[in-house]
């Protein structure tokens, strides 16, 4: 098509730091009200309401984001700078006052949730076993003897367990359940046969 | 929604009104109805080019959809320009259509046709008449839009020769504006423009 235009970035004017402390009411009052514009979503101009924010950095309403993607849904784009936007992708913003008293706008789907992602820790805890020491060991050996000592950890001195937390803890627990399961499904058979 | 709409337009005038682009005169906004749904726009044309000198009065309708869809505008001042049709005023300007952004306001939209007025797209025309003559004979083409300007839009530039041969159409009894854009049409030569409009 024709010209293209570089879509106008708001061109709000950086606070200027107080210098000091008893600076009059009026001050006050538009140094409240630049900073209100730089939390204006980029879409309805007003302060950004169940706010998220877009990969490229970008400020909207949840509402006027959504329907901007409806409306644009061949074309996902951000509404300022024309980057690759997504509904995944954008990233709420909690502040610390409530935001559920805000009306939430007839048609817009629930804002997106954030991602949390768990630290390491101890993430098999699927047997509800309880106790993280527990270790079984399986062989077959030269039968009755090999079993024996196999069963119950007689006569030879092994490693202690890994540190809790370590790759190689998670990964000997791993290996220990999987082992529980193949001597119960063994023993079943056992029965069974 | 139409209520999104009003809010956003109530916001982007008032801050149009106080951009510096207002205060150089290099737009200007007014509200047509009171209901924020059609404003009248005006643009300067640009310096060093055929509509220097000249103001541009633009028709702007705002959709209930806005701005997740564009306003509608075009131009009320008859231009002679690739982009812009001579005859409805008609815009092809890519952000006006499928590269709309919400974040653009009337602002950016009039400092954009602006900067349309400065780089025509002959590629991409409205008007192929006038984009023909932007390409085949650019001299002429900027003649012919200088006293476009002159006429329409109060630009400077008065053109004797123009207007000669344009008075001596009228002379046969041809609307002025026909006779003008026939004229514009065929090079400012009188004989094939007279031929055109006596043979339909």
């Amino acid at each position: 098509m024709s010209t293209s235009a570089s879509p106008a970035e708001p061109s709000a004017s950086p606070p200027e730091p107080s210098t000091s402390g008893n600076s009059s009411q009026k001050e006050g009052a538009g140094e409240e009200a630049r900073d209100d514009r730089n939390f204006e979503c980029n879409i309805c101009l007003d302060t950004a309401k169940n706010a998220v924010v877009s990969m490229c950095g970008h400020l909207f309403c949840w509402p006027c984001l959504h329907q901007w993607l409806e409306t644009a849904s061949a074309r996902q784009v951000c509404p300022v700078c024309k980057a690759a936007i997504s509904r995944e992708k954008v990233v709420p913003l909690y502040g610390r006052g409530s935001s559920d008293q805000q009306d939430p706008r007839e048609n817009s789907a629930p804002r997106p949730s954030g991602q949390r992602t768990e630290p390491d820790g101890s993430l098999f805890n699927g047997f509800g076993l309880g106790d993280n020491s527990f270790h079984l060991s399986f062989g077959i050996g030269a039968f009755p003897f090999g079993f024996f000592t196999s069963t119950f950890n007689l006569g030879e001195t092994r490693p202690s367990p890994a540190a809790m937390g370590t790759p190689q803890h998670l990964e000997e627990q791993f290996l220990s359940k999987i082992f529980l399961w193949l001597a119960i499904i063994f023993i079943a058979w056992l029965l069974l046969a | 929604m139409a209520n999104i709409a009003t809010q956003r337009i109530k916001r982007e005038f008032k801050e149009v009104i106080k951009s510096e682009e207002v205060a150089k005169c290099a737009i200007r906004v007014q509200l047509v109805d009171d209901n924020y749904t059609e404003l009248k726009g005006e643009i300067a044309g640009p310096p060093d080019t055929p509509y220097e000198g000249g103001n541009f009065v633009l028709e702007i309708k705002v959709p209930e959809t806005y701005p997740f869809n564009p306003p509608k505008v075009r131009f009320i001042t008859k231009i002679w320009h690739p982009n812009i049709s001579s005859v409805t005023g008609a815009i092809c300007l890519d952000i006006l259509k499928d590269q709309w952004a919400a974040a653009m306001t009337l602002r950016t939209v009039l400092l954009s046709l602006q900067a349309l007025l400065s780089s025509a797209e002959p590629d991409d025309p409205q008007d192929a008449v006038v984009a023909k003559q932007y390409k085949d004979k650019l001299d002429m083409f900027e003649k012919t839009a200088r006293h476009w300007t002159h006429v329409y839009a109060g630009g400077p530039c008065y053109n004797q020769e123009f207007a000669d041969k344009i008075k001596r159409l009228e002379d046969m009894g041809v609307e002025e504006n026909q006779a003008r854009v026939a004229l514009s049409s065929y090079n400012w030569d009188l004989e094939r423009a007279t031929e055109q409009l006596f043979s339909s």
